[in-house]
């Protein structure tokens, strides 16, 4: 996706580890804050509330709008923004297809 | 509309329970659905109350009535105001309407009650009746219709696709319905698989392989995958025996090519202190002749990775390698050989020996003439 921001892609590119929640895409100083004082203070919070909503959109986006007034685009931003962080580091134990993938070199 | 003051219906399954207790009642198997419970409670409990009011003869029909009612009636007065209703029976009223949620918690269950009351509004929820295919594929509709975003779409709806058929599989498989069954191998995360196991009792997997002989005009494919899905829950390398040489009959269930091929990633991890495993997810190159379109940078594999890598494919190749080998060993002994103060060397006193015995061979020779 090239309409992806510069903070989401920061934010996909590496564990989140102890990031604030102003870390994630679409979530700035006011919903930051507005997040934190309902408990969700660090952004492996909001992302333990995304997984429990099973990472669906529709319940993710009304969830945030709940509870910090977020609009559709900051709302689409920070799932985005989660979801592809779990596809890139929260383990899925896929199949193995992807032996087929080393057909390259190491450098790619 | 029900005589007795007091709607069953609207009692919890473990309210049913403690009252038919209370009342003395054999408790049905501890799986059956509420609705037995419901029954039971009638039969027993308010044929007692009811004899105080009317005849047994009133209260046979009417309890009769009263049964055939309460599967709708059941739901009526729930989906009027889901805020009454238990987590359990929102639950199971969302998935009334093909909605599979989750865990119903203090944060979540305002969401889904809101979920509930649109999936109420409209006369004719899309999500409600219909075919499988409608059912299967009705959150991946939601979504598609509410997002505009191009990825997004597909992932969700593969992966919602391969929850409802992970969670259907096996209330469907009684039904005999095996039309609608969409699976992606490659795509299935086991996390999906520890839900779909989670809920079910302990013969939710017996049920599984039984579908796979019940059903065997199914696809091929499906009862490799709920062999591999059952059987290999914690061992993920036996996966890609099973999987691998069919790979290619999933090209034709996939909807489209999707932007997020990214579903598949190596097992490889790394501790980390937060706990979450950090693997880097790698896109399918070519593999089944799918297109694949890189969306991130290529970051450097894992020591595993590189180590197998190392092994196979060399960049330089083998004889370049003895060559300089032999080089550098050369070198290195022209410099020891070229020290003064050698060591007592064989090598260095037979060479020395050499030397002064042919420079006295010399000297002879020069000395004679």
């Amino acid at each position: 996706m090239s309409s992806t921001s510069q903070k989401h892609k920061e934010f996909v590119a590496e564990p989140m580890g102890e990031k604030l929640v102003n870390a994630l895409a679409g979530i700035g100083e006011v919903l930051g804050k507005r997040l934190e004082e309902k408990g969700f203070d660090k952004a492996y919070v909001v992302l333990g509330q995304f997984l429990v909503l099973k990472k669906d959109e529709e319940l993710f986006r009304d969830w945030l709008k709940d509870t910090c007034g977020a609009n559709v685009k900051q709302q689409g931003d920070c799932y985005g923004c989660l979801r592809e962080w779990c596809d890139s580091f929260l383990l899925f134990q896929f199949v193995l297809c992807q032996r087929k993938t080393y057909q390259h070199g190491p450098f790619i | 509309m029900p005589v007795f003051v007091e709607d069953p219906a609207q009692f919890s399954k473990p309210r049913l329970k403690s009252e038919l207790i209370a009342h003395n009642v054999t408790l049905p198997a501890v799986e059956s659905k509420k609705q037995v419970y419901v029954e039971l409670y009638l039969k027993h409990i308010v044929q007692k109350s009811a004899a105080d009011f009317s005849s047994d003869e009133e209260d046979d029909d009417v309890v009769e009535v009263q049964d055939s009612q309460d599967f709708e009636e059941e739901k009526d007065p729930e989906m009027l105001d889901p805020s009454v209703l238990t987590d359990e029976e929102l639950k199971t009223t969302l998935l009334k309407y093909g909605v599979e949620a989750g865990p119903i918690v203090a944060t979540t269950r305002s969401i889904y009650e809101r979920k509930l009351q649109r999936l109420l509004k409209p006369a004719q929820p899309r999500q409600n009746g219909g075919t499988g295919d409608a059912d299967q594929y009705s959150d991946s509709e939601g979504d598609e219709e509410s997002v505009s975003q191009q990825g997004s779409p597909e992932t969700v709806s593969l992966m919602e696709e391969n929850l409802h058929v992970d969670i259907r599989m096996v209330p469907q498989s009684w039904n005999n319905k095996n039309t609608e069954y969409r699976y992606h191998q490659c795509f299935m995360p086991l996390s999906r698989m520890f839900e779909s196991r989670i809920p079910l009792s302990s013969s939710g997997p017996e049920i599984k392989r039984g579908n796979n002989r019940s059903n065997n005009q199914g696809p091929r494919p499906r009862p490799y995958w709920q062999e591999v899905a059952t059987v290999d829950k914690y061992t993920m390398t036996n996966r890609s025996l099973f999987v691998t040489p069919k790979t290619s009959l999933f090209k034709r269930q996939i909807k489209e090519p999707v932007t997020d091929v990214l579903m598949e990633m190596f097992p490889e991890t790394e501790p980390t202190p937060t706990g979450i495993a950090a693997t880097r997810r790698r896109p399918i190159k070519g593999a089944a002749g799918r297109p694949v379109q890189f969306k991130y940078p290529d970051l450097p594999a894992s020591p595993m990775t590189l180590q197998r890598w190392a092994v196979e494919h060399r960049l330089v190749p083998l004889w370049v390698q003895i060559l300089v080998f032999f080089i550098v060993a050369c070198l290195l002994y022209l410099i020891y050989a070229a020290m003064e103060d050698s060591l007592a060397n064989p090598f260095v006193t037979l060479l020395d020996n050499l030397s002064m015995e042919t420079e006295t061979e010399g000297l002879s020779l020069q000395a004679e003439p």
